[in-house]
């Protein structure tokens, strides 16, 4: 047992308290490649007839992560002090490098060198701990020459100049990324490299078109130790940059420190920062804070970036929080409240990959094709930024990926380089594509280790699955389920019996995926991975394989399947008398569609079972919903559209607000109950390991907007709890049908999101569920398409003793970490469906240019923003063209929410109706838009 | 956080099943009756032995076997920050504790009846299993002070991160917080007489995680042997010249 | 604690009137003297140091701090000595305060002098980063592991020791912070400033038993003992402080006499000291 190795202790001076660790140097640190004859080959992963091997430097990976991702490059060894220097310094860079070493397909293998007896290198006395590190590589790299002899030549690959002339003193194969991708002789791999800046090795042979005589656009980033006092004293602000989606001359910081938002005008006081940079900020002098225009639609230094249409964001984390200005009763709006700040620094920058297209541009003449261009990205939010590359004429007409590398003072934009092309502008399968990458969703195929947990297909029940004990026979109960018409992936079933006492006997039956998806596998890993399904309007991608999905976990009718039931005792006065938990088999007796079953219920000459289940349930449902109304529940409204799609070439055929019946609330409140109940036990059984879903009760600040607009028309509403809220709501109805869904809308676009969250990280009180307004709540019932509900169908499981409990739920920050992605997939998925929404109404309105009837939810300076009910779409409509900006044609009152010509002849007031031009216009090109005008 | 890489290597570069460096030594205290310094890797510390000699405080005097008393103390320097350490803290009192009751079960105290047994613990460095290092010092200094036992004891500790069971977690490991568990045994007997644990941690899990440490503490045991074979012969060489 | 026998009681006095100690030493020569640094690695300095069986381990943590008020241009050094139970039986619980507490007076006379500060044998000065604000603050911590007599000596050696071997870890002030308050600071850790130790004085103890004193004693002439007189005192040859413990009362002139005896015997330990520490920082580079 005992490894008798020399070892060498480190001391890492912290802060100032010493640590020492001690550090293991081995003898049994393998070099990789199948053929090497002293080494143990078993977890070789270099191919075995490999002429060159490339040890990588650690700037490689930093800045040519893009480059090691293709294919193209293979035999690399990665030391694991590059590893190591690569996650201090970027943890995403390090999660790419770390999933191209695992990928069974690359041929890039982990040279543990730090822990090798020959290749670990002590500090030497005044060496920074860089230069050990090169040190450390370059011995790593002599090693392989040494070891490997003569056979195989090795490459260091670095584009540290002073390295890089080390190397070669010390006999070592040196050279730069780009004249060792020059000699592959690939010119389409040279565009994804990244332009070096001027302390690294140069690029020979490029020459410079940026104009010489460059000044200085943007002020200088402060120090990091400059911005830590500044912090520490209260003179700068520390927070995460948001950039308003409708205009990107406009961000938000939030800021701790000061309790309120900064807002940042313009892109000089922005210097250089991305949406999601944690940035430092100073505060301007009160003088200089704007008010008035904070609240224009467009900023004012706006050259040729465009306003877009948007969809209505459905909550209050999407759109950057308005506060109100205090007393400004008068005409004059001088002198606002808000402060403005501008970033002096750049704590953390969010830099990633970004999906657009390049600004159309002649092809230039010069020599070699290598061209330089503006990227424009799809997301305004974004800049443009400037790319080189070789194959422009392919590019023009593409949706490319664009990846930013720098941006210094001198340059107005960014400089990037170019990742990978998604496919042709305007075509909708590359637009859909964009949605997905802009969104982080993995809609690769399934990987042949994740199909491989799969049962045998055609799977169909067995006589073991019945003989389980714990698992109860119910297929001769009458069940059924109802969903969106066309649905495939039923999760879910319902049965209702009456019992002779007269109560009912519910039971809500959910598919058993956990059967089919076990912890601890590759198939398990994806799905947590996807975190859920994603629908888009034209397609689904799903969080398991299709068999599971559709066929194997799928409760469709008239086959056996696998089930978790919640099954209820209930009096017919809807009270829970009893509820038990099992697995089950059962067989649906019918698949409806909503359509269909209320079409049942309502049908009265219908008495056939399954209609009077159906009624029954509608009944004890009805019940049960008007006692979650009595507790406080709100009725929330969001703007759901549903298109109409052409089977053939999947074109959008008519678009609408999405109807629910009262089928829908029927499933609805059953599936809430069976929640709420799964949530009550796992929790008395797992305090400290639960998963649970909460959403936070709003603060005063976030129903901000709601209470203007509320008193603007003269409506009270009361916020003091969500009963009081639901019961204000409920009278808030107006001279038309649609004012009161508009005011929910208002209001649910208030409220933060529900999130899942690990029971031991919170206290009780905080699991609150404000919305539905239950102490506690988990999501269960949808198991296909959410690994949420797989989690908490293993705690139901563990809880009722038929299974253990896996290990993950031993380990809570793994749990919270799942939980922290669970949010973050939702999130996405929510966000890709309506960017997709948003996709297919522009491909809609392309040839339907339409008047319609919008309402006013938004007064700004020179417009306002409307909401069309019909389409669910929300945009901005201008009042004053862009060049007459500014001349005091209209104004704003803020106290009535009205927009006012100034000699009174017009006013536009909030929730006012009026008539609209809808029309897709491109005004910069590969930027179509929707343009909404008045009539 | 990642305690164990991909390649299968924990921060100090063992292995999941390696243990730490150890080291040993006889007769640190050459005042005491039995003395010895104990190491695993970084963490250090020194057992005395004092006795079997004549009870101190009478009233504590038992007729039928030997009183076996024991105190364990840090060092002021012995952790990364420093602190105070007093005396008598819970902490201290516990440990103590424990390794009385696990040296008491394997002296022969009915062989000194009326007469005291102390053992003083002192750690002078601590990194992670000072509980073991403890255990082991005191059963080498036990030995050199040629009092009877039954068999040596041993002790070691293993827990289980990144769901992987490790052998004797170093400060950083034993900080995750993941559980840990403490094992003493007597290796010719093959009897567990420590066992603790904190966290929680599934049965069949726990089951290859004290076999870890149990695989461990038989590991030490040899090397205690050894020291102690060696210690012997050199006494024996002494004696001779 | 040491139970000797008349017979043995004149046998000891005897042989120190005769300069000729029980185990073979003259009244002015110490026993073997063994010095090793660097022994606790976390500690930015330490140093074990055996004198016969007496065996103590000093360690120095250095933590930056604000000067105190009044002294500005200072650093702070605290000393806290620990008796370990391992040493003697005697020190377990709270047996070992009495004499920790009286060694860490002793200590803290004989090297950092009055409260002023002024004499002190280790030069606080040194310590201060930026004048009234930051300051390295060093804790001193010693422990008995083994006691056979001459302890005083023995810490004061071994922190003499640990102090040569402590790296303070250089730091870089962020320029530009207004006066009023307290200024950020990096501290790197690559580069360490050596403390300087030149000035930092050796202790020695005479003991007085019978008409003689002598240096080193062993516990069993400590129990002869009439009184001890420790005295600390530098390279150039200063006293940085005198601490009596206890005993008879002594004639000033021998005090003064004892002061240049040990003036003496404390060059060639100071030499002895500098070789040791020496050899033992080459073996601890190594």
């Amino acid at each position: 047992m005992l490894h008798n190795k020399s070892f060498v202790k480190k001391t890492k001076g912290g802060k100032v308290m010493k640590q020492v660790r001690e550090h293991y140097l081995r003898d049994d640190i393998y070099c990789g490649t199948p053929s090497c004859t002293v080494c143990d080959s078993s977890g070789a992963r270099l191919s075995d007839s490999a002429s060159t091997i490339l040890v990588v430097d650690t700037n490689v990976v930093l800045n040519q992560i893009d480059l090691l991702e293709n294919s193209a490059i293979d035999d690399v060894v990665v030391l694991s002090i590059v590893l190591e220097e690569v996650k201090n310094k970027n943890m995403s860079v390090y999660n790419r490098l770390r999933a191209i070493c695992s990928n069974s397909n690359r041929k890039f293998f982990v040279f543990s060198n730090e822990y090798h007896r020959d290749t670990y290198v002590k500090e030497m006395s005044g060496e920074t701990k860089n230069d050990r590190n090169d040190r450390a590589i370059r011995v790593a790299a002599q090693w392989y020459q040494k070891h490997l002899g003569g056979a195989v030549k090795v490459l260091l690959v670095t584009n540290d100049k002073e390295n890089k002339r080390k190397a070669s003193e010390e006999g070592i194969c040196a050279e730069t990324v780009e004249s060792y991708v020059k000699s592959l002789d690939r010119p389409d791999l040279l565009d994804l490299l990244v332009r070096p800046s001027s302390e690294d090795a140069e690029m020979e042979d490029v020459e410079d078109h940026r104009p010489s005589k460059r000044k200085v656009i943007y002020s200088e980033h402060k120090p990091m130790s400059e911005i830590t006092s500044g912090l520490h004293r209260g003179i700068y602000h520390q927070g995460k940059l948001r950039v308003n989606r409708y205009n990107p001359f406009e961000a938000y910081v939030g800021s701790e420190s000061i309790g309120d938002e900064i807002i940042i005008y313009g892109r000089s006081n922005m210097n250089r920062a991305f949406d999601g940079d944690i940035v430092a900020v100073e505060l301007l002098p009160e003088d200089q804070w704007q008010g008035e225009k904070s609240l224009s639609i467009v900023g004012e230094e706006d050259e040729d970036e465009d306003e877009d249409v948007h969809l209505a964001p459905n909550s209050a984390d999407d759109a950057p929080r308005t506060t109100p200005q205090q007393g400004s009763t008068g005409v004059t709006n001088a002198g606002s409240s808000r402060p403005s700040g501008r970033i002096v620094g750049i704590i953390k920058r969010n830099w990633h990959s970004y999906c657009g297209s390049l600004e159309p541009m002649p092809m230039p003449g010069g020599s070699r094709g290598v061209a330089y261009a503006l990227f424009v990205s799809k997301d305004r939010r974004f800049p443009k930024i400037r790319i080189q590359t070789r194959q422009l004429e392919n590019l023009l007409d593409k949706r490319i990926m664009v990846s930013v590398d720098s941006w210094d003072r001198q340059s107005r934009y960014p400089s990037g380089h170019y990742v990978r092309t998604i496919g042709e502008i305007g075509d909708r399968d590359t637009e859909s594509e964009v949605v997905l990458i802009e969104n982080d969703i993995n809609s690769r195929p399934f990987s042949a280790q994740v199909l491989a947990c799969l049962p045998p297909l055609p799977w169909s029940v067995s006589s073991e699955d019945l003989s389980i004990p714990f698992r109860q026979d119910l297929r001769h109960l009458r069940v059924f389920s109802v969903d969106p018409p066309g649905c495939k992936d039923i999760d879910d079933a319902l049965h209702c019996y009456a019992l002779p006492n007269g109560n009912f006997e519910v039971g809500v039956h959910i598919a058993d995926v956990t059967n089919f998806v076990f912890p601890g596998t590759p198939l398990d890993d994806e799905a947590s991975q996807r975190g859920t399904s994603v629908y888009l309007v034209e397609r689904r991608i799903d969080m398991l394989p299709k068999p599971l999905t559709e066929d194997v976990c799928s409760l469709r009718s008239d086959v056996e399947r696998l089930a978790f039931s919640v099954i209820w005792e209930m009096t017919p006065e809807a009270d829970i008398i009893s509820t038990r938990y099992t697995k089950s088999v059962i067989k649906s007796a019918a698949a409806l569609s909503y359509v269909e079953a209320q079409a049942r219920m309502d049908d009265s000459r219908l008495m056939d079972p399954v209609t009077t289940d159906l009624r029954n349930m509608n009944s004890l449902a009805k019940k049960m919903r008007l006692r979650r109304i009595e507790r406080g529940a709100l009725t929330l409204a969001s703007a759901e559209v549903k298109f109409q799609i052409d089977t053939e070439t999947h074109d959008p055929l008519d678009i609408g607000m999405y109807q629910i019946r009262e089928a829908n609330q029927m499933v609805e409140e059953f599936m809430l109950a069976a929640n709420v109940s799964v949530a009550q036990q796992i929790l008395k059984s797992f305090p400290l390991c639960s998963l649970l879903r909460r959403h936070p009760t709003p603060t005063k600040e976030m129903l901000e907007p709601l209470l203007r607009v509320s008193a603007a028309i003269g409506l009270n509403l009361d916020v003091s709890s969500s009963k009081a809220l639901a019961d204000s709501l409920d009278l808030a109805v107006g001279g038309d049908p649609y004012f009161n869904k508009l005011i929910r809308i208002l209001a649910t676009r208030c409220m933060s999101q529900a999130v899942y969250f690990c029971s031991g990280d919170l206290s009780p009180p905080e699991y609150h569920h404000y919305g539905l307004a239950t102490p506690l709540y988990t999501h269960f019932t949808s198991p296909i398409r959410r690994y949420a509900d797989v989690i908490v169908h293993r705690l139901l499981a563990a809880s009722i003793g038929i299974s253990k409990l896996p290990s993950v739920f031993q380990d809570r920050l793994q749990l919270t970490s799942i939980a922290d992605n669970l949010n973050y997939r939702h999130r996405n998925a929510q966000m890709a469906g309506r960017a997709s929404v948003e996709l297919h109404t522009l491909i809609y309105f392309r040839k339907r240019p339409t008047d319609t009837e919008a309402r006013i939810v938004k007064i700004r300076s020179n417009g306002f923003f409307v909401f069309v009910p019909k389409y669910g779409i929300e945009g901005p409509v201008y009042l004053t063209t862009r060049a007459e900006k500014g001349s005091g044609e209209w104004y704003v009152d803020e106290q009535e929410q009205k927009i006012k010509k100034m000699d009174g002849s017009l006013s536009y007031s909030i929730l006012q109706t009026v008539q609209i031009h809808m029309e897709v216009v491109e005004p910069q090109p590969n930027r179509p838009k929707l343009q909404l005008t008045l009539i | 956080m990642e305690y164990v890489s991909p390649e299968g290597l924990r921060l100090d570069g063992r292995r999941p099943m390696e243990m730490r460096q150890i080291r040993a030594e006889i007769g640190a205290v050459s005042k005491a009756d039995g003395s010895a310094v104990f190491e695993m890797g970084n963490t250090k510390v020194i057992a005395a032995v004092y006795g079997p000699r004549e009870v101190q405080n009478r009233s504590q005097q038992l007729s039928d076997q030997a009183l076996v008393r024991c105190e364990y103390s840090m060092a002021n320097f012995s952790t990364g920050d420093r602190m105070r350490k007093p005396k008598g803290d819970r902490r201290s009192i516990e440990i103590s504790l424990v390794i009385r009751q696990t040296m008491e079960e394997c002296i022969l105290t009915h062989l000194m009846p009326r007469s005291q047994i102390d053992i003083y613990v002192q750690v002078l460095q601590a990194d992670g299993g000072t509980r073991s290092a403890c255990i082991n010092a005191a059963t080498l200094a036990l030995a050199d002070a040629g009092i009877p036992m039954r068999d040596l004891v041993t002790s070691c500790s293993a827990g289980y991160l990144n769901s992987t069971p490790l052998l004797d977690l170093n400060y950083v490991e034993d900080s995750a917080g993941g559980p840990d568990i403490t094992v003493g045994i007597l290796p010719k007997l093959d009897k567990v007489t420590l066992l603790q644990m904190d966290s929680k941690l599934p049965i069949d899990i726990l089951e290859n995680v004290m076999q870890l440490a149990t695989e461990g503490c038989k590991a030490i045991a040899n090397y205690i042997r050894e020291i102690l074979l060696e210690n012997t012969k050199e006494l024996e060489y002494r004696r001779g010249s | 604690m040491v139970g000797l026998s008349l017979g043995e009681q004149h046998f000891i006095q005897g042989g120190i009137a005769q300069d000729l100690r029980c185990d073979g030493r003259k009244r002015l020569t110490y026993r073997p003297i063994n010095v090793e640094t660097g022994v606790i690695p976390q500690a930015n300095g330490s140093a074990r140091v055996r004198i016969g069986a007496t065996e103590v381990i000093a360690s120095v943590k250095a933590e930056l701090g604000k000067p105190g008020m009044g002294q500005p241009d200072k650093g702070k050094v605290f000393i806290y000595i620990d008796c370990s139970s391992t040493a003697e039986p005697a020190f377990e619980g709270r047996g070992g305060e009495e004499l920790s507490a009286e060694l860490s007076t002793a200590l803290h006379r004989c090297l950092l002098g009055a409260k002023s500060g002024a004499g002190a044998g280790i030069d606080r000065t040194s310590l201060v980063v930026v004048e009234g604000k930051i300051c390295w603050d060093l804790y001193i911590d010693g422990l008995v592991v083994s006691s056979d007599g001459n302890l005083l000596d023995a810490l004061g050696a071994a922190i003499k020791a640990a102090l040569s071997n402590t790296g303070i870890p250089s730091v870089k002030v962020t320029p530009g912070a207004s006066n009023d308050e307290q200024p950020e600071v990096d501290v790197s850790d690559e580069e360490f400033l050596q403390f300087d130790t030149s000035g930092v004085p050796a202790i020695v103890t005479l003991t007085k038993v019978g008409r003689h004193y002598i240096v080193d004693a062993t516990p069993e002439e400590e129990s002869q003992m009439s009184s001890a007189v420790s005295i600390s005192i530098n390279r150039k040859g200063h006293v940085c402080g005198i601490t009596k413990r206890g005993g008879a009362g002594l004639d000033p002139s021998v005090v003064l006499d004892m002061v240049s005896v040990a003036k003496h015997v404390s060059e060639q330990l100071m030499n002895k000291l500098d070789s040791e520490i020496a050899s033992a920082e080459a073996e601890d580079e190594s």
